[in-house]
């Protein structure tokens, strides 16, 4: 539990220790704005379309990477968001095509349910079951996907356009859009509340070292189970997005999320061993990564390039984060 | 040369204004800019696609720049490319759609900026832009009705389809369906599904040997050589096979006729990706195009003279058995076989 508070340093002052304690509140932004500058030196049209076009590729991407990292800072896996994803919105898309935008709210909140509802399935199934998580969540993932596909076949549905216009819309000046300001609303609603809450110490707990927090008296399966809830809650949220930025529900749509996702988490400062990380960061890196594919049509480079750039700009942040550890336990 | 410029701009980041480079879109003497959609890559029929795209912009000479968006992914993706290509300050794009409806509101962003936007191989439902795709429904009813009539008009035939809920797949089916009902006495003994994969329907028709079954035809929505094959390897005599413009088939079609083999192809053309771009290029020009333009295909059989000159002349050893052959889409097209094969746009080494 205590790795998940770096040690005081005392004597070191402002940004410094500010950055030590947060390091993804303060690391990926600041990539994220070098990215930003390189793109309008790049293409120096760049205008509120782009940010926007930015803001709407980023969203679904950013809620996976959220999904995901509740699970991996409890020390777990979810190798179903993007199956998650895909049911909610093909679900949305199906049942608000002809509903008007007040049904169309009040559906979205029976579709938040039945995200939290598959990711309790998963908590129970991991929980229970003592299979390894990775096993547990593909195999779900496997049938969240078939369940997609048997809502709607293929793409199809819709939703009312005042519903739809809260993501694709923008909001007081064209520079910001529903897409970021329904991203970070939802974001904060549902994580701040946990994170200040026991349920987020628990979390980091569990995760850190999950027989110290055992041995402390922490209920380990019951918080394991609702880091998955929260995991599906999030991956809803993102089902929601991804119809409110494209105006239809496709089944297959979801696959590119669960490894995107996943990346995003890793990225965006999230150890994939648990107990570290936050949520900024993640959400933050999914901006990053909507950022490359764009640069390079911008550059007019084959896009292909954007797999290689994706994985070893990972790489290199992965490394950087180790190179910090060591050499912080080296100054003990 | 442009990676050394992304790596530089990577390096220097708002500091380096080498990087602003001439703006987009702005090409000098009546040169345009095409952008380029597809969201599906690794996959043969979609690579000659983005070639016939290519070789066109180069044969027309109009075109300064060809850039491309090429990734894997869905809707929401191409949503995203489609902003992209508009805000780098494209003339033409040209999008194999993944989806009828969800691209709407981004084509009619692109329309009001005055880009000339033509979806190719599948049909989007926005007013304003241009459709040219292959009819399917042609290609199942135009192939069955050749192999029927090959049959003398009765007889057993096995149905070989693609993947289950794809609209060209129901499409062909139904023209498939359709040329069953001017063939009373030609009945189905068996119709599967393929996925459109090699060694599944390889595997099938193998079944389908060992079952006992009489087949007197085979009918395949594309995959073709490998029906042929199996009959070579099981040593049966052949019945006619309806297959697709794939180089393998084409060659069973010249090398296997003196064994017996009746071999009849239909064409479903890569270069509907070339002949959009001659399409949005004709209007440019002041031309006068339909909304929508459906491509028939062509069926060849090598029982006469005029399918075996098509299959020699189409016909290349060095091309990959399941690729499709190379060829143009007149009169929307003006490049050579040779320009598709090197698969080189303007500009490109």
């Amino acid at each position: 539990m205590t790795s998940a508070n770096p040690p005081h340093d005392a004597g070191r002052a402002g940004l410094g220790r500010f950055a030590q304690r947060h390091p993804g509140l303060v690391g990926m932004p600041l990539f994220l704005l070098l990215f930003l500058a390189v793109t309008v030196a790049i293409h120096p049209s760049y205008s509120s379309f782009d940010a926007q076009s930015l803001a709407m590729g980023a969203m679904p991407l950013a809620l996976a990477a959220a999904a995901q990292t509740v699970v991996v800072i409890s020390g777990g896996i979810d190798l179903s968001v993007g199956s998650m994803i895909a049911v909610t919105n093909v679900l949305a898309a199906a049942t608000m095509e002809h509903a008007n935008f007040g049904q169309a709210v009040l559906l979205s909140v029976l579709v938040l349910a039945i995200g939290a509802a598959m990711g309790a399935a998963n908590g129970l199934i991991v929980v229970y079951s003592r299979v390894p998580d990775v096993v547990v969540t593909l195999t779900t993932g496997f049938i969240w996907s078939g369940v997609a596909l048997l809502i709607l076949e293929k793409p199809g549905g819709g939703a009312p356009d005042r519903f739809l216009s809260l993501g694709a819309g923008t909001f007081a000046t064209p520079w910001i859009s529903g897409a970021l300001i329904l991203l970070i609303a939802s974001v904060a609603i549902i994580w701040i509340p946990v994170q200040r809450s026991r349920l987020g110490l628990l979390l980091y707990a569990i995760g850190s070292d999950k027989a110290a927090a055992f041995r402390s008296g922490v209920n380990v399966e019951r918080t394991r189970f609702l880091a998955y809830v929260l995991g599906g809650l999030f991956s809803a949220v993102g089902g929601i997005g991804l119809i409110m930025t494209t105006g239809i529900g496709s089944p297959l749509a979801g696959v590119y999320y669960t490894l995107s996702g996943l990346a995003a988490a890793v990225l965006g400062g999230v150890s994939l061993s648990g107990g570290r990380g936050g949520m900024v960061g993640p959400v933050v890196a999914a901006y990053v990564l909507t950022l490359i594919p764009t640069d390079l049509i911008f550059l007019n480079i084959d896009p292909n390039f954007g797999q290689v750039i994706q994985g070893t700009l990972i790489v290199l942040v992965v490394m950087a984060g180790g190179l910090v550890a060591l050499l912080r336990a080296r100054k003990r | 040369m442009k990676k050394d410029i992304l790596y530089a701009c990577l390096a220097f980041g708002a500091m380096t204004v080498a990087c602003g480079g001439p703006v987009p879109g702005l090409a000098a003497d009546g040169q345009y800019v095409v952008g380029v959609s597809n969201t599906l890559i690794g996959n043969g029929w979609r690579e000659e696609m983005v070639c016939s795209i290519k070789a066109e912009a180069l044969a027309s000479g109009k075109v300064s720049k060809i850039v491309l968006a090429n990734r894997n992914g869905g809707p929401s993706e191409q949503i995203a490319d489609l902003r992209n290509l508009i805000s780098a300050g494209v003339d033409i794009i040209i999008l194999n759609p993944s989806d009828r409806k969800a691209l709407d509101p981004v084509i009619k962003q692109a329309l009001a900026k005055h880009i000339v936007v033509v979806a190719v191989d599948q049909a989007v439902s926005a007013p304003g832009a241009y459709v040219l795709s292959n009819d399917q429904v042609a290609y199942g009813r135009e192939g069955a009705e050749a192999l029927f009539k090959a049959l003398g008009g009765k007889g057993n035939v096995v149905e070989m389809r693609g993947i289950d809920g794809v609209p060209a797949d129901a499409d062909r089916h139904e023209g498939f369906e359709q040329a069953l009902k001017k063939y009373p006495n030609v009945k189905v003994v068996a119709s599967v599904f393929t996925g459109w994969s090699p060694d599944k329907g390889s595997q099938q028709i193998k079944d389908l040997l060992g079952s006992g079954k009489r087949i007197d035809g085979v009918w395949t929505s594309g995959i073709d050589s490998m029906i042929v094959d199996a009959y070579k390897s099981a040593n049966v005599k052949f019945v006619p096979v309806v297959g697709a413009d794939n180089n393998g088939f084409i060659a069973q079609m010249i090398n296997d006729k003196d064994n017996g083999l009746t071999a009849i192809a239909v064409t479903n053309p890569p270069a509907v990706g070339g002949a959009g771009l001659g399409l949005a290029l004709g209007i440019l020009s002041g031309k006068k195009e339909p909304r929508v333009v459906h491509l028939t295909p062509r069926v060849y059989t090598n029982a006469n003279a005029r399918g075996m000159d098509w299959a020699k002349s189409v016909y290349d050893p060095k091309v990959d058995p399941t690729y499709p052959v190379y060829s143009g889409i007149p009169p929307y097209t003006s490049y050579t076989p040779a320009q598709e094969k090197a698969c080189k746009g303007p500009g490109e080494a």
